[in-house]
């Protein structure tokens, strides 16, 4: 596999579709006769992003440099299971990052984190998520003025509203 | 100009602007110390704290957070051979044998004057050179400055190396075509917001520079499974000796500082390049010119060869403060990143910067100066305890990092749409970094990409949209000029060395 054929191949892909849109963006009446409208400039890059990536690819067959080709032994060591789940647990806490309050998502977010990348010690997984999210907790609303969603709980609980 | 390096000083000297600088060149340093992290992640991870600053003062703290995050990735380089930072790689050729020879602390000592010194002699470049060019600029019409973002771009491209110029080139539009998602400046349409309200406002500069370099930065590190090997730990629980220096070393070293700044400054300048070809430059020259039998010396713990690249990537950083101070235009993906800092403090960089907000323009030049020192004084002495914090086991650091990126963005704007596009940008991010394609020219294209539609809309409207603003102003077609030779040359290049290789081949 050519590493700058891929890319290219998702840049032709991109820019196509970023073209074909270009069309759908919405001139106000009176523009259509001026030199520089909405449309312009998406117009002229989308096909600039297509050429280059044409060329790419076009080079991509002429020449290929050693450190073109993707090192498969390197690909295969890399662990893309952690990294799925760990970007699994970023939607998670901007999913719960409201209803559940900064703090509890928070906790939740680094212990999934921590534990994803194979943290065994429990003490310092809790120290940690616990003692962050607190410490930032208190930061942002007692010393920075910053508001922060309590969330939920702390609505059903303590009747605080959010 | 007195009167504006006066203000400078009184507001850089200001007890609470000291703080900041101090603890942005902790800051930064601890962050730059950490391979994969570099300057632009260390940066974007400060940002979110400085919307509540005055803008001098969050300046003032980002500049420390550069210069922190350079020094911070020599760190790395001499006492483990990582760097964390592009700049710091020619460090590491010299530092690092240095280390394993047991004199980490004189590397260390070394790499932090040669720093010191070169941020110093360009800072004095800086306050001699940012006036006059501001000045200069004070001239400049839509034409030029369209011309001169074109230049900036391209450069960044051609500076990519060998083989890399179209891959900069496509991530330079990629950044172009995401500026312009949202409602247009000048019509008030919308743009690629494909009926969602969230895409409304445009995307975030500090979401796309936190996602494609600290989220996927910390991503990559967490993919590729790195971890610190046993020879890093021992390197980390060694003595790092003595940080003196005798005088025969300071001798030596003196004269490849002086060299190794001017060239560092004046490189630095140049859009598209920065600390990291820099380095290599200087690295390069003081080889060349060495004796044959101190070259000898080069690679295996050689003081001029650490002294080089030390001294020209921090005077490159000064260095590039230039084009973004007096004309608005980032020579770099770090300087970009700047840029969109301070445009969102409501602060347009460019000429009427120095006329506009002296203070501003001055305390951070100043300002410059005084975290350098602040490195020598304070960062030097901590280095055996900051670089105890490398031990920190990944596994804790990397989610707290994650952690850091996203709220630093949603709470901006409190939205957890933007969340959402973070990781998307980021996983997108991770699949172009595994194919490397860099990430620094779609930042300046993103940041570059409103003003340069907007300066050729003006042009056009100027000249009723005819195309001979491109070459009827001197100025312009001499910008443009240098853009096309900057353009076509590579390609030229590119294609004929293919066809020698191709015949060789045969």
């Amino acid at each position: 596999m050519v590493k700058s054929r891929i890319g290219a191949t998702f840049f032709l892909i991109f820019s196509a579709f970023y073209f074909y849109k270009s069309f759908d963006i919405h001139l106000l009446k009176g523009t259509y006769y001026e030199t520089m409208t909405a449309q312009t400039f998406p117009y002229y890059l989308g096909i600039l992003g297509i050429l280059v990536s044409v060329l790419i690819l076009i080079f991509s067959f002429i020449k290929i440099d050693k450190d073109d080709f993707m090192d498969m032994k390197k690909l295969r060591t890399y662990d893309f299971k952690k990294g799925l789940y760990l970007v699994l647990a970023m939607i998670f806490y901007g999913y719960t990052i409201r209803s559940l309050g900064f703090v509890i998502s928070t906790i939740i977010f680094l212990i999934f984190g921590f534990r994803i990348l194979e943290e065994k010690n429990w003490k310092i997984i809790l120290l940690t998520s616990f003692g962050v999210s607190i410490v930032f907790w208190l930061l942002l609303t007692q010393l920075l003025g910053i508001y922060v969603e309590n969330g939920v709980i702390f609505e059903y609980f303590l009747g605080v509203q959010s | 100009m007195m009167d504006g390096i006066w203000l400078g000083i009184t507001t850089a000297l200001s007890g609470y602007n000291i703080f900041m600088v101090a603890i942005g060149a902790f800051a930064g340093t601890f962050i730059g110390m950490l391979p994969g992290l570099g300057p632009i992640s260390a940066i974007a991870l400060m940002i979110p704290i400085t919307y509540g600053m005055d803008p001098s003062s969050a300046l003032i703290l980002i500049a420390g957070v550069y210069y922190g995050a350079i020094f911070g990735g020599s760190t790395s380089s001499i006492l483990i051979n990582a760097p964390g930072v592009a700049g710091t790689v020619a460090t590491s050729f010299d530092g690092y044998p240095m280390a394993r020879q047991g004199h980490a602390g004189k590397a260390l000592a070394i790499a932090a004057y040669s720093s010191f010194s070169g941020g110093t002699i360009a800072a004095i470049f800086l306050l001699v050179a940012a006036p006059v060019l501001a000045k200069v600029s004070l001239s400049f019409q839509s034409s030029d400055y369209f011309a001169l973002m074109v230049l900036g771009l391209t450069a960044v491209a051609a500076f990519a190396g060998k083989g890399k110029f179209l891959k900069a080139a496509i991530m330079t539009l990629f950044g172009l075509m995401l500026a312009t998602v949202g409602t247009d400046a000048d019509s008030g349409v919308s743009r690629y917001t494909f009926g969602d309200m969230n895409l409304i406002d445009g995307i975030s500069f500090l979401l796309l520079a936190m996602a494609s370099f600290a989220l996927s930065e910390a991503l990559i590190n967490i993919i590729e499974n790195k971890k610190i090997t046993k020879e890093e730990k021992a390197a980390l629980k060694k003595e790092i000796g003595s940080l003196k220096l005798t005088r025969a070393e300071v001798k030596t070293i003196i004269p490849v500082i002086g060299r190794s700044s001017v060239l560092g400054f004046f490189v630095g300048v140049l859009p598209g390049a920065g600390a990291t070809i820099a380095s290599f430059l200087a690295y390069g020259m003081e080889r060349s010119i060495a004796s044959t039998k101190e070259k000898l010396k080069f690679g295996k713990g050689s003081l001029r060869g650490l002294a080089a690249p030390e001294s020209a990537n921090n005077a490159a950083c000064s260095g590039s403060f230039v084009p973004l101070l007096t004309l608005g235009i980032p020579g770099s993906g770090t300087t970009a990143v700047i840029l969109g800092a301070l445009i969102s403090y409501g602060i347009q960089p460019g000429p009427t910067l120095y006329s506009d907000h002296p203070a501003l323009f001055w305390s951070v030049i100043i300002s410059m100066y005084i975290g350098n020192i602040i490195l020598l004084v304070l960062n030097l002495p901590l280095i055996p305890y900051i670089a105890k914090l490398l031990e920190t086991p990944r596994q804790i650091l990397l989610p707290l990092v994650i952690f850091f990126s996203l709220i630093g963005v949603y709470l901006v704007t409190f939205n957890t749409f933007d969340i959402y596009m973070m990781v998307l940008f980021s996983v997108v991010a991770v699949f172009l970094r595994i194919v490397d394609y860099p990430m620094a020219p779609m930042i300046l294209g993103f940041i570059l990409g409103g003003m340069m539609e907007n300066n050729l809309r003006r042009a056009l409207t100027i000249s009723d949209g005819s195309l001979s603003f491109l070459w009827e102003r001197t100025m312009t077609a001499s910008i443009l000029a240098i853009t096309i030779v900057m353009l076509v040359w590579p390609l030229i290049s590119q294609l004929f060395f293919a066809k020698i290789a191709a015949s060789e081949d045969k």
